[in-house]
Order: structure tokens, then C-alpha cells, then sequence
């Protein structure tokens, strides 16, 4: 692998005698497409709040494009392109589909984009597939399109990283294909991505590499299919 | 109790102009505490400091208090963006914005007072328009100029803010940012930006509503304390964010007001007036226009 973008470093994080993350390591190289699993209850969430900033790890470091961010609040870090999407769609309400995506294009670049802000827009618009939907409000598209307004927000915020937290979960068959076809298109511009997701199909059929989170421990970290032969992972995830 | 008709209808009116008024004061709390979540108590502080500028402007400039106010209102936005940056760069960075920063804003509250003290003494001021000494009657009612000129001032600032908010792409960050800071900030976005304009907004209200104070009735420094409650009450009785609900909830606190006052007599204003409140919340927890 390629010097990595992201790296943490034995990252623990306590809520009070709770240890939900135990020193995990994670290194994720530059345009690669992860998974990450675990049951309820595994620190996924944790994790990725750690990540992003929103949360700060008692013990560890997070490096990401060879700076440490650990001490960076959730903008900083989305501004160096360590983005999250969340797993219940949280669009601003009180604005139109385009001007969820301009709210980043706007406050979060340094520079504003080269074919300037509403042709931006309208670009990521379009790659997701809501262009036709640009001036409708959040409250009238259907779920599915709501995670990928999810995701176009975030990639208005110019993300290098993204982490899609669990953007597929309730959705149909064919919407999670949408909704796959649309990371892996996004990951084909060079975005790393790394997927939280219950939905196994979705996981194997996206992921170059999975890692295992088990009770705040990383407990593989390989190829997707090795992965889910390990022992601990049938036993401890898959409860076999 | 002496009711008649004559009564109800000139108490109405004189809720409504009330009402106007008491929505200026309470816009810019449904900014900084509804929208923005900082409890700034001491925004009818900054309101009296508004009110002794108009009147020191008029009194050794001699310019009328409603042009004098649009500057106060301009300079009072730039101010009150230092102010936020000030407050988030000590207490909202921290994490130290809920008691901390409440002692802050009771601090600052204090320090405009005594200043105020210092400069003017503690003699009630008004300001006296000749303009505004017509009253209007139609039919039994009667409307004087100097209460339904600050009222249509402050229904007018309302409209604006809620106009810029609505309409403008900043306006509609500022309701982002109140709707979901979280989100807001895993974008990428510096919601501090964004929240420092609004706060400057919120400023700027308090400067005009203080201009609008010194015409409805006389001034002293600490007169801003008997709008703290009403003005937080106002805010939470609409709704938090909902600035057409705070116009609402204004005029009804305004009638009620003055319902109560002219049929069981002034001292039962409050109780009447924060009694609705609490009604209000019994069945309607997120206000009359919240989500």
C-alpha cells in the first residue's frame, strides 16, 4: 500500500469505566474502498467519531494526509477532506436540495471551485443524480434520494476520505445497488471511502479490504474473503 | 371588573402596538438564544444602551432617533460579530458556554448598566417627537402615533430579518446552523462564520428596539431587567426559531397584557402574561410555530 492518508494510532476512547475502543489501528491508503463491520455495539460509531472529530480518544493519534488531527475540531478536519455522511439523513431542512450542496461549496472550501459555486452544484447534482430534483425541498424526495443528498453534501465538501455510515440501511434490493454504484463512482475520482454497513452483500461487494471491529478491538483487518472465514469473525460477528 | 366595549377594543389596539414592539425586543432573543443557543441576557441591556444613544444622538446632534437608529443598528452588527468571536474564543470553544457563559452575558449585562449609570445618572430620559404627538381616532379607538410608529418599526425589522432569512443563501446557513450545527460542521463549514453574522443581526436588533423604548416611554439604565423575562418568554412561547411565531406570540403576550392591565389592574400583567405561557407549553411543548 501507498503512504496511507489516514492513520490511527492505538485510539481508546472511555465513557467513564466503559472501554469502547482499545487501542485500534487502522491505516487507510489513498483512493482505497474499505469496509468496516462489527455487531451493535462494536464501537463502529465510536470509531468514527474519532475519525471526524467528534469525538476525542483518551489514548492515540489520528493522522490524516501526514498531519495530526487529533486535537482538530470536525470542520478542520472536513476541510482537509475527512468527510462523513450520516447513517439518518440530516439535511437542512429550510433549504432547497442545491442549497444543501452550496452550504459546503461555499463555507468549506478555501478556494471556491474553479467553475464557481452553481455550476458546482449543479455538476454534483448531477453525478448523483438529482438534478432534476435541484430546487425541490428535502422534505419531498424519497429516501433513497436522501442518502445520496447525504453523500452530495458531502462530497461538496472536496472530501479525499469519505465515510459513509451505514448510507444503505432500510433501503430496497435495488436502491443499496444505487447506492453502491454511486460510492464505487465517487471512489473511481480517486475518493477513498471506507463503509459502515450492516448489509453484507452491499459490504463484499464494495470493499478491497474489511476490517472487524469486536467489543472496541480490531479483530481482522484483510481481504474481504479471508476475512470472513476467520475464525474469531464467524464467531464473534456472524455468532457461529 | 368594568367591561365595555370602549375598554376591549382600545386595550386590543394598545396590545398590538405593545406587541410590535415587544417583537422587536424579543427578535433578536429568538436569534442568539433560540437559533444560536447562547443566552444572552443581556440583550435588553444593549437594548438601553440603544436607547441612550437615540437620545444622546438627538440631544447634542440633533438627528432624529429612527435615522440615528440605522447607524447604531450598522455599527451594533459589527460590534456584536467581535462580540460572538470574543465569546466563542473564551467560553463557546471550550465547552464552557452553559454556565460560564451565562455568568458572562449576567457580567456584561452588569458592566453596560453601571456604564450607563456613570455616563447618564439614574434619571428617567424619553424622548419627546413632535411628530408623533398626534393621535389618531377611529370611530372609539384610539391610536397614538408614538406607540404605532415604534410598533410598525419593529413589525417592519422583524419582516426584514425574517426576509433576509428566508430569502438570502446566509440567511438560510443561519437557519442551517440552528437546525443542525453537527451537520453543519462535518461538511466542513465554520458554523462560527456564520453564527457571528447572525449574532451581529441579534445586536443590531437590540440597538433599534432601544431606540423604539425611548419614544413608547422614559428610560433608566436598568430597565432592561423587566424585559428579560418577557423577552425569553416570547422566544419560547413561538416557537425558538420561528421568527413569525415570535411576531405571534409577541402580540398575544402585548394584548394580554394589556387585557389584564385595564380590566384587573397592572399588577396582574405579569402573572396572566407568563400563566398563558406556561399553557401555551402544557399543550404545546415546541411553542405555537415550533417543530
Amino acid at each position: 500500500m501507498s503512504r496511507p492518508i489516514l492513520e490511527a494510532r492505538g485510539v481508546t476512547k472511555q465513557f467513564g469505566g466503559f472501554t469502547a475502543l482499545d487501542g485500534v489501528e487502522l491505516a487507510i491508503g489513498p483512493g482505497e474502498r474499505v469496509g468496516l463491520i462489527g455487531p451493535n455495539g462494536s464501537g463502529k460509531s465510536t470509531f468514527v467519531n474519532c475519525l471526524t472529530g467528534a469525538l476525542t480518544p483518551e489514548k492515540g493519534a489520528i493522522h490524516f494526509l501526514n498531519e495530526d488531527v487529533t486535537a482538530l475540531p470536525a470542520w478542520q478536519r472536513a476541510r482537509r477532506g475527512l468527510v462523513r455522511s450520516f447513517q439518518i439523513p440530516r439535511p437542512f431542512k429550510k433549504l432547497s436540495v442545491i442549497e444543501n450542496v452550496q452550504v459546503p461549496l461555499r463555507f468549506a472550501l478555501s478556494e471556491p471551485p474553479p467553475t464557481g459555486i452553481d455550476r458546482r452544484a449543479m455538476d454534483i447534482l448531477d453525478s448523483i443524480g438529482l438534478d432534476a430534483k435541484a430546487n425541490w425541498a428535502p422534505k419531498d424526495l424519497s429516501q433513497v434520494e436522501l442518502r445520496k443528498l447525504e453523500l452530495g453534501r458531502a462530497l461538496a465538501a472536496n472530501p479525499r476520505l469519505l465515510i459513509a455510515d451505514e448510507a444503505m440501511a432500510g433501503l430496497s434490493d435495488s436502491e443499496v445497488d444505487e447506492i453502491v454504484a454511486l460510492l464505487e463512482r465517487l471512489n473511481g475520482e480517486g475518493i477513498a471511502v471506507i463503509l459502515i454497513e450492516h448489509i453484507m452483500r452491499a459490504v463484499m461487494r464494495f470493499s478491497q479490504r474489511i476490517v472487524v471491529l469486536v467489543a472496541g478491538r480490531k479483530i481482522a483487518d484483510g481481504d474481504p474473503a479471508e476475512v470472513m472465514r476467520h475464525e474469531d469473525v464467524e464467531r464473534a460477528y456472524l455468532g457461529q | 371588573m368594568n367591561f365595555s366595549w370602549d375598554l376591549l377594543l382600545n386595550a386590543v389596539t394598545s396590545g398590538i402596538m405593545l406587541g410590535g414592539f415587544y417583537a422587536a425586543v424579543a427578535v433578536g432573543i429568538t436569534i442568539a438564544f433560540g437559533m444560536l443557543d447562547i443566552v444572552n441576557i443581556a440583550h435588553p441591556a444593549f437594548m438601553v444602551l440603544g436607547a441612550f444613544l437615540a437620545f444622546l444622538s438627538i440631544n447634542t446632534l440633533g438627528i432624529d432617533p429612527f435615522l440615528s437608529a440605522l447607524g447604531f443598528a450598522a455599527i451594533a452588527f459589527v460590534f456584536g460579530r467581535y462580540f460572538y468571536r470574543a465569546y466563542y474564543h473564551f467560553f463557546e470553544r471550550r465547552g464552557d458556554d452553559s454556565l460560564q457563559g451565562l455568568a458572562f452575558f449576567f457580567g456584561i449585562m452588569f458592566i453596560v448598566e453601571i456604564s450607563l449609570v456613570l455616563i447618564f445618572g439614574v434619571d428617567y430620559r424619553l424622548i419627546d417627537l413632535p411628530y408623533l404627538a398626534t393621535t389618531y381616532e377611529i370611530g372609539i379607538v384610539q391610536i397614538p402615533l408614538r406607540l404605532a410608529a415604534p410598533c410598525l418599526a419593529g413589525v417592519a425589522m422583524l419582516v426584514a430579518i425574517q426576509f433576509y432569512l428566508s430569502r438570502t443563501f446566509t440567511g438560510r446557513a443561519i437557519l442551517a446552523v440552528a437546525q443542525d450545527l453537527e451537520a453543519v460542521r462535518f461538511v466542513g463549514a465554520d458554523p462560527i462564520r456564520t453564527k457571528e453574522i447572525a449574532f451581529g443581526i441579534a445586536m443590531a436588533s437590540a440597538i433599534v428596539a432601544g431606540v423604539l423604548l425611548i419614544i413608547i416611554q422614559s428610560v433608566e439604565p436598568s430597565i432592561g431587567r423587566e424585559f428579560i423575562g418577557r423577552a425569553f418568554a416570547i422566544c419560547v412561547l413561538g416557537g425558538m426559531t420561528s421568527l413569525p411565531g415570535t411576531l405571534l406570540a409577541a402580540m398575544i403576550l402585548g394584548i394580554a397584557e394589556t387585557m389584564t392591565s385595564t380590566f384587573f389592574g397592572p399588577s396582574w400583567s405579569p402573572a396572566v402574561a407568563f400563566g398563558l405561557l406556561l399553557l401555551t407549553l402544557a399543550f404545546k411543548p415546541s411553542g405555537l410555530l415550533g417543530r
